[in-house]
């Protein structure tokens, strides 16, 4: 499998609207780097292929169509269209459960966005949640990426090095999205900021426990008023009153609950951009050892079950389920990466904790709603009260399972 | 092991009091009482000493333990629904459920309490270690969504296994109501009844869900030898339940006969009810009244027609041109004298939920009972539930029936018989 070719720099929205931005730090779309770090291929010297994917609707419901569903090795272009599937908002290719590449936020009626990987020979899925036939299939021809080597020691240790990576296109994409969000809210336009809110959630969610460490120089660890996730993502529930309310929350109180973009919004808005980008810069200081990813993983379901199921985190929006995904794609993308070391340790273990994914993620499908923003249901009082309880045993049958994966990795 | 033992002893009063209530007995349940306190404990707490040494074997080949077995004096009581389609994974988790019920019944953990990993996750929680068995018994029972089309088990299912069927005044809330799978720990300690129902829930996540439980604290069935515990409306309750080997064979174990599956031989069925009780509005009615809904005198428990607590009820005796036991009391509805001879096991609790949303007390009975053939409840039940004078202070509102296999022998599992 390609470790290698992992991961483009796929930014959140569609590029056409990346064009005004200062992207800070992500590549742009179509400038692969996802060939850095030792592709086995040599099909660069083929020159690039290129495969068209179609979003439409159908009678058979929304389908996803790619040009083609065989390439040679090296570099591949994606570009997605969506024509009239409003039920189809994101693409990914997946490899071996890891999202080698990914679109977001595919509105009908946009240009295409696109995205360049370079792949080694093997098995790809291209997946559109939500399509009629949401995995298709994609095959490589040609030469395999090495597949790598070594003990299981040294295959945790380069997962979990490659895993850096996966956080830092997080991180990127957050800026970015965060910067848009605060543009709307500059603009007064209310619903465009709370579209927005929910494109711009799920970044943090995913790598959250990653990034949830930081304290600003010069403040001591238990001042909040330098804890950058307390200025982040801070909830009412949990608020310091002499910090006062800053981050995300407190933003979504407004164009949520408020209905209303004051002067304060801006600020707040202004201010959540500048916290993300210090903690964009505060995260490239970060090294991962494989514990840390198996910690991470429990640590973002800990999450789910804290304050998602509870319909805490998202107060006034009621997009927990979409943080719920991006917390469960968070800690499947850290498995996904250790996965090839974890299967030389316990290949049991392994298979379970794949499988588990399998159940958390189908659930949450039957969730999905394109229509609402974020792209799934509103959790609202009456959902927690009738799936609360689904929800959190099935997650808890997950975490059980993954709860084990710290001692295995440590002591590989 | 034997120091650990030794440390391990200990003895409660059964009723709590007196200070002097660890003796030196030798060992046993019902050992006599040897307190220098003797003096001050009521003559009814006779062969009451509890022994926390006492571990029921789980591995008998014959009944499951937690039946005939002397009623503990508490229970944790849990449903489980089946999360899985895969007729291994069933497998899986009864096997794992038999090797930990082993286990536990012998007081030991099901895993490390304290892994030498610092990454490691305790394989057992821990909240019992070192409490010993305390007599726990964890009796496992078979829904019947064991035998619908998901695990291609239909013609394994015990022939008289179905859903009970609607019955008078059941107010059964779905939460509280069925159950793939039922696990009923009882336990002299609570903490080890508890702790058996989560370690055993832990082991089965991925491939059950909980879905109701009730946690009863104090016996309300007496069985062989036992005194007769009373209810939390103050009367004694199982006077008169089935207790003796020759009536248990006859009314609880299947033997194999009737068409039964052979699998079941030596099993039973269960049938779990929560019955919530109307306290507020029951502590606030007369003495005579309590009485006649019973049948039954509080302070004694004699039926209405007698004097001691063990006088066959006589319900033809009239008084002042009344029937001394009204007809419609509990004891005259549910005696086998007027019900063809119907008998059950029971094996039931008391237990409280804390405060309900009008900030009244919330209890009442955890009500468990075996037979061998589940019509009997449901003949009992229409009946009760049809004319009790207890309905006005009771609500069934929550039930499972299960159909309860055979005790594996060593080197088996609960239920094997399902995948041969």
């Amino acid at each position: 499998m390609s470790t290698a070719s992992r991961r483009a720099a796929v930014s959140l929205v569609a590029a056409v609207s990346l064009a005004s931005l200062a992207a800070c730090g992500s590549s742009n779309d179509d400038a692969s780097d996802a060939g850095k770090g030792g592709s086995a291929t040599t099909a660069a010297t083929k020159g690039v292929s290129h495969v068209a994917v179609t979003m439409a609707s159908g009678s058979n419901g929304d389908a996803c169509t790619p040009s083609t569903t065989s390439v040679p090795a090296g570099p591949v272009t994606f570009s997605v269209k969506n024509e009239s599937a409003t039920g189809l908002t994101e693409l990914e290719l997946l490899q071996d459960q890891k999202i080698i590449g990914e679109k977001e936020s595919l509105a009908p009626g946009l240009p295409a966005a696109s995205f360049t990987l370079t792949l080694g020979g093997g098995t790809y899925q291209i997946y559109c949640p939500g399509a009629a036939t949401e995995t298709i299939d994609f095959k490589v021809t040609g030469q395999a990426s090495a597949t790598p080597t070594g003990s299981a020691a040294t295959l945790l240790a380069q997962g979990a090095s490659d895993y850096g990576k996966y956080v830092t296109t997080q991180v990127d994409q957050m800026v970015t999205s965060v910067q848009k969000l605060q543009q709307d809210v500059d603009s007064g336009n209310l619903s465009a900021a709370q579209k927005q809110y929910g494109e711009a959630r799920p970044f943090y969610e995913k790598i959250e426990s990653d990034v949830d460490g930081f304290v600003l120089p010069g403040f001591k660890p238990t001042d909040n008023k330098g804890n950058l996730d307390y200025l982040v993502d801070m909830r009412a529930s949990n608020l310091v009153p002499a910090v006062g309310w800053h981050g995300f929350h407190a933003v979504e109180r407004d164009i949520f609950a408020n209905q209303k973009i004051t002067a304060k919004t801006k600020q707040l808005a202004a201010e959540l951009t500048a916290n993300v980008q210090k903690l964009a810069q505060l995260s490239t200081t970060l090294t991962y050892k494989p514990e840390d990813l198996a910690n991470g993983a429990a640590g973002l379901l800990e999450e789910v079950q804290a304050n998602k199921i509870s319909g805490e985190e998202e107060k006034y929006s009621h997009i927990d389920l979409v943080d719920f995904a991006a917390n469960v794609e968070g800690a499947q993308q850290a498995f996904a990466y250790l996965k090839p070391g974890l299967t030389a340790v316990d290949a049991t273990l392994t298979a379970t904790i794949g499988q588990r994914f399998d159940t958390v993620n189908a659930m949450l499908d039957t969730y999905r709603d394109p229509a609402e923003i974020g792209g799934y249901k509103r959790y609202t009082a009456e959902l927690k009260k009738t799936d609360a309880n689904k929800l959190s045993q099935t997650v808890q049958a997950l975490q059980d399972s993954l709860a084990h994966l710290a001692e295995k990795v440590a002591t590989a | 092991m034997s120091g650990l033992s030794t440390s391990r002893r200990r003895l409660i009063q059964g009723a709590g009091v007196g200070a002097g209530a660890v003796v030196a007995v030798g060992a046993g349940f019902a050992g006599g009482r040897a307190s220098a306190d003797a003096a001050d404990i009521p003559a009814t707490d006779d062969g009451e000493l509890v022994d926390l040494n006492v571990e029921h074997a789980f591995y008998t080949g014959s009944h499951q333990a937690g039946i005939e077995t002397p009623q503990q004096r508490h229970t944790v009581f849990m449903t489980f629904d089946l999360t899985t389609t895969s007729k291994q994974d069933l497998q899986v988790l009864l096997a794992r459920w038999s090797a930990g019920i082993a286990q536990l019944q012998a007081g030991l953990p099901v895993g490390s309490v304290q892994p030498t990993n610092p990454s490691g996750v305790p394989g057992d929680t821990g909240e019992a270690y070192d409490l010993g068995p305390a007599s726990l018994t964890v009796t496992l029972g078979l829904g019947p969504g064991v035998f619908d089309d998901r695990f291609g088990l239909a013609d394994k299912k015990p022939k008289l296994l179905a859903d009970l069927p609607q019955l008078p005044s059941d107010r059964l809330r779905p939460e509280l109501t069925g159950g793939d799978l039922s696990l009923q720990a009882c336990a002299d300690d609570p903490q080890v009844a508890y702790h058996a129902i989560r370690d055993l829930a832990r082991l089965g996540r991925g491939t059950v869900n909980t879905r109701w439980t009730v946690m009863g604290f104090g016996r309300a069935s007496a069985g062989k030898g036992q005194t007769t515990p009373r209810n939390l409306m103050g009367f004694k309750d199982g006077t008169r339940n089935v207790k003796e080997p020759a009536q248990i064979d006859e009314h609880v174990w299947l033997d194999g006969t009737d068409g039964e599956q052979a699998w079941m031989s030596g099993g039973s069925y269960m049938v779990a009810r929560k019955i919530q009780m109307n306290i507020e509005i029951w502590d606030s009615s007369d003495i005579t009244n309590q009485e006649q809904v019973f049948g039954r005198t509080k302070g004694e428990g004699a039926p209405l027609s007698g004097k001691k607590e063990f006088d066959t009820p006589d319900f033809h005796k009239v008084v002042d041109g009344k029937p001394a036991i009204p007809p419609t009391s509990h004891v005259a509805l549910a005696a086998p004298e007027n019900n063809d001879g119907i008998r059950i096991l029971r094996r039931g609790y008391n237990y409280t939920d804390g405060i309900n949303d009008l900030g009244f007390l919330d209890a009442g009975l955890l009500f468990v009972a075996y037979m061998n053939d589940p019509d009997s409840f449901v003949k009992l039940q229409t009946k009760l539930g049809g004319s009790d004078k207890l309905n006005e202070y009771i609500a069934h509102i929550g039930s499972g029936i299960f159909a309860v296999p055979p005790a594996p022998k060593k080197g088996h599992y609960l239920g094997e018989a399902l995948f041969a």
